[in-house]
């Protein structure tokens, strides 16, 4: 080396110099080619609809030279993550993962959607969780996720299928007492999975949360206070009920209350459970042979129905995607070409209800779907084609803090005595109220 | 101009030879990163804690001492979380103290395979903690769960183990304290190991049993290793999250809610990161006003042995 220095006549500065000067030559040449290829950070939870959804935007960014970047969180930390992300004005993301269950929250930190081709063939109902005070959207829908009663059709014929609470119960402990489950019903029931045990039937009884029941009017629910409804009779009987399957008939699993959707998913694809509540979308995990016993043998139902109802009260809502406001101009329009691609193509949504089971954003896709698919069919059946039909949140911003108040609340009154639970229901009414007010 | 001081005496004061530019160089890096991620993020949480900071609608209007008003008069503080914080530390750290000692007594001594041994008690201390209480959540599910297993093995009805304060307590603490028993018996046995060999000797010479020989000689001379073991574990026992959090949530309802749960659930899930950041300072200034209580009176006990 030190030969060829002499011979170039480098003197070790020089040498430096020189290597510096080829390495900016270098990265002249390179750089500009980069420049070429755009980046769009995707923050997201790790889910097989999730990751199909971008699949289908995968495409397009191949074919337009743009990289797509998976960022995955876990569901338990997601909103609070993103939500200190947004309101930092951090650039971490191009685009996120936006739900229903998180209200209003971020309202103020999302770019609009309106503009978004494709968002004419959604159905306009889940959207109501995303306007803003403008009335304007700020999510494109990614798939729909909805609540539905599913039940093993090797042990359940579809007459026999419990269209009541009670016949939930009589069903149950029939299988059990024939030995072909462990457990009639299994659902999860810990915070952040209230859904698949209170709150679906909360609504099935024609009850909710705050007051008046089923209403999801922000104004109208700040006129009554955020009153909760815990200690209205149809709240009561719920928790009851809840009560009695897990001490009384014995239809649920003892450890049900800590039970989140996963332990309760592994506990029904194990083979121990009639029947579970959790979203359509699990259906692709019930339906993979790695993972599951009971492949080929679920089936899904509308709600049974508690004493004050008629008829079962179903929930649709979407998963979507967003753009955090504080995304430069030019991004923000490039993802936005990104999710009409995602939008327009029907082919895609198609493979991700057959690979996962999300049913697909673009609804006129749906009685081809219902046509060649008897599964999308009967999930049609089961919630789609239901009425009357409620929103599986509230809309404002303090839902998060209610939700997390309410939770503790049933949970209480379940883990405790029969006796107790109008009691301790009526302890906690002040702290929901409170969540809801946002003075707790 | 005989009373005017040079302005210039101040620089000499604090004017740093080469030895000593180059020593501040070398700490420098050092001292950026605990400026920027540790000492900054602290004073901004602490800042938040005087303010109206909503994580989803940050007004960070100041508002005094609203937030530690209001978590010091929180029922849910005062009768929940600092009992079960404080009942938490001091079990997890007596009975990793009580393991931990009785497993560095026994690798103290030699025996075919201690080597093994020794490497299979440190394992827990590879293990993440989040791991370890993702597998014991497992372990003690009701209707999967080896725990239950077991015991209906032996006849004994299974348990729901994580829907009483109770029993998640013990499923959290069994966690804890298979995670820093090894710690300890790390610690101890080094410990040990450096006792002089006089003193056991002598015992032997006036024939002094096993057991009086720990309680008079050993124990004695561990105990200022004990000390900053206990001081040290006690502090971050304080401050657990992670375990309590896989495992329980905090749950059943709140029931197992320690310190850190109530500040995260405050910031994160009730969106209050000005009360969330309160809760955190109090906790800071409990553990120190703690720390420094335990540490001297465990000290005045290393001091009344001498």
């Amino acid at each position: 080396m030190q030969g060829l220095s002499r011979a170039w006549g480098l003197t070790p500065l020089r040498g430096v110099a020189a290597a510096l000067f080829a390495i900016a030559l270098t990265l002249g040449a390179v750089v500009p080619a980069l420049a070429q290829e755009q980046e769009i950070k995707v923050g997201y939870m790790k889910n097989p609809i999730q990751d199909a959804s971008l699949d289908i935007m995968e495409k397009w960014a191949k074919a337009n030279n743009v990289k797509l970047t998976r960022i995955p969180m876990a569901y338990s930390v997601f909103m609070e993550k993103v939500t200190a992300t947004l309101t930092s004005g951090a650039d971490q993301f191009d685009m996120i993962w936006h739900n229903d269950d998180w209200g209003q929250l971020w309202k103020k930190w999302l770019e609009t959607t309106d503009d978004v081709k494709g968002l004419e063939n959604a159905d306009p109902w889940p959207l109501l969780a995303f306007w803003n005070d403008d009335h304007k959207l700020t999510t494109v829908p990614m798939a729909h996720t909805v609540g539905t009663f599913f039940y093993r059709t090797d042990l359940v014929k579809p007459e026999e299928v419990p269209k009541t609470f009670e016949e939930l119960v009589s069903v149950s402990q029939r299988l059990q007492k024939e030995g072909k489950v462990k457990w009639g019903y299994v659902g999860g029931m810990s915070m952040n999975n209230t859904w698949f045990s209170f709150l679906w039937t909360l609504w099935a009884n024609n009850c909710d949360i705050l007051k008046p029941m089923l209403e999801r009017d922000n104004e109208k629910l700040k006129a009554a206070r955020f009153e909760p409804a815990l200690t209205e009779p149809c709240h009561r009987e719920i928790v009851e009920y809840w009560w009695d399957a897990i001490n009384t008939h014995k239809i649920s699993p003892p450890g049900m209350t800590a039970y989140g959707r996963n332990e309760a998913n592994a506990i029904f694809m194990a083979g121990d459970a009639a029947f579970t509540v959790v979203d359509s979308t699990h259906f692709g995990e019930f339906s993979d042979p790695k993972r599951s016993k009971i492949v080929g043998k679920v089936g899904m139902a509308p709600f049974p129905v508690g004493p004050r109802a008629k008829v079962p009260t179903s929930w649709n809502e979407i998963w979507g995607w967003a753009i955090p406001i504080g995304v430069p101009a030019p991004k923000k329009k490039l993802v936005k070409e990104m999710l009409a691609a995602m939008m327009s193509d029907e082919a895609g949504q198609i493979e991700m209800w057959k690979k996962t089971g999300g049913p697909p954003p673009n609804v006129k896709l749906w009685p081809k779907l219902a046509a060649e698919d008897p599964d999308f069919a009967a999930l049609k059946h089961a919630v789609f084609d239901q009425t009357p039909i409620t929103h599986a949140a509230y809309y404002f911003a303090e839902w998060p803090a209610v939700h997390k108040a309410y939770s503790d609340a049933v949970i209480a009154a379940v883990s405790g005595k029969r006796e107790d639970i109008a009691k301790v229901l009526e302890e906690n009414v002040e702290k929901v109220r409170r969540a809801g007010l946002g003075t707790n | 101009m005989a009373g005017v001081a040079n302005p210039m005496a101040g620089f000499r004061l604090v004017a740093v030879d080469e030895k000593k530019r180059f020593m501040l160089a070398l700490i420098a890096p050092a001292v950026l990163v605990l400026v920027f991620f540790q000492i900054l993020p602290i004073l901004t949480g602490a800042n938040a804690s005087f303010r109206d900071w909503h994580l989803n609608d940050p007004k960070k209007t100041w508002i005094g001492l609203t937030n530690y008003a209001y978590v010091v008069r929180d029922r849910e503080f005062l009768n929940v979380v600092l009992p079960n914080t404080f009942g938490f530390l001091a079990a997890s750290v007596a009975a990793s103290l009580i393991a931990g000692l009785m497993l560095a007594l026994l690798l103290n001594r030699q025996f075919p395979g201690r080597w093994l041994v020794q490497t299979i008690v440190l394992l827990p201390l590879m293990v993440a903690p989040v791991i370890a209480a993702i597998m014991i959540r497992w372990m003690f599910n009701d209707q999967f769960g080896i725990v239950n297993v077991i015991l209906e093995a032996f006849g004994i009805a299974p348990i729901a183990w994580l829907t009483q304060k109770w029993t998640a307590f013990f499923a959290i603490l069994l966690t804890d304290v298979w995670l820093w028993t090894p710690w300890f018996a790390l610690l101890l046995l080094a410990a040990l190991q450096s006792l002089p060999p006089e003193p056991f000797e002598a015992a032997q010479i006036d024939a002094a049993s096993a057991w009086r020989t720990f309680r008079y000689i050993t124990l004695p001379m561990l105990r200022p290793v004990i000390v900053v073991c206990v001081v040290i574990r006690a502090i971050d026992a304080f401050r657990t999250f992670d375990i309590v959090w896989t495992i329980s949530g905090g749950g059943p309802a709140r029931a197992t809610e320690v310190f850190s749960i109530y500040a995260y659930v405050e910031a994160f899930q009730f969106l209050n990161f000005g009360r969330g950041s309160a809760a955190a300072v109090l906790g800071a200034i409990i553990i120190v006003v703690f720390a420094m209580a335990l540490y001297r009176l465990l000290n005045r006990w290393v001091e009344v042995s001498r």
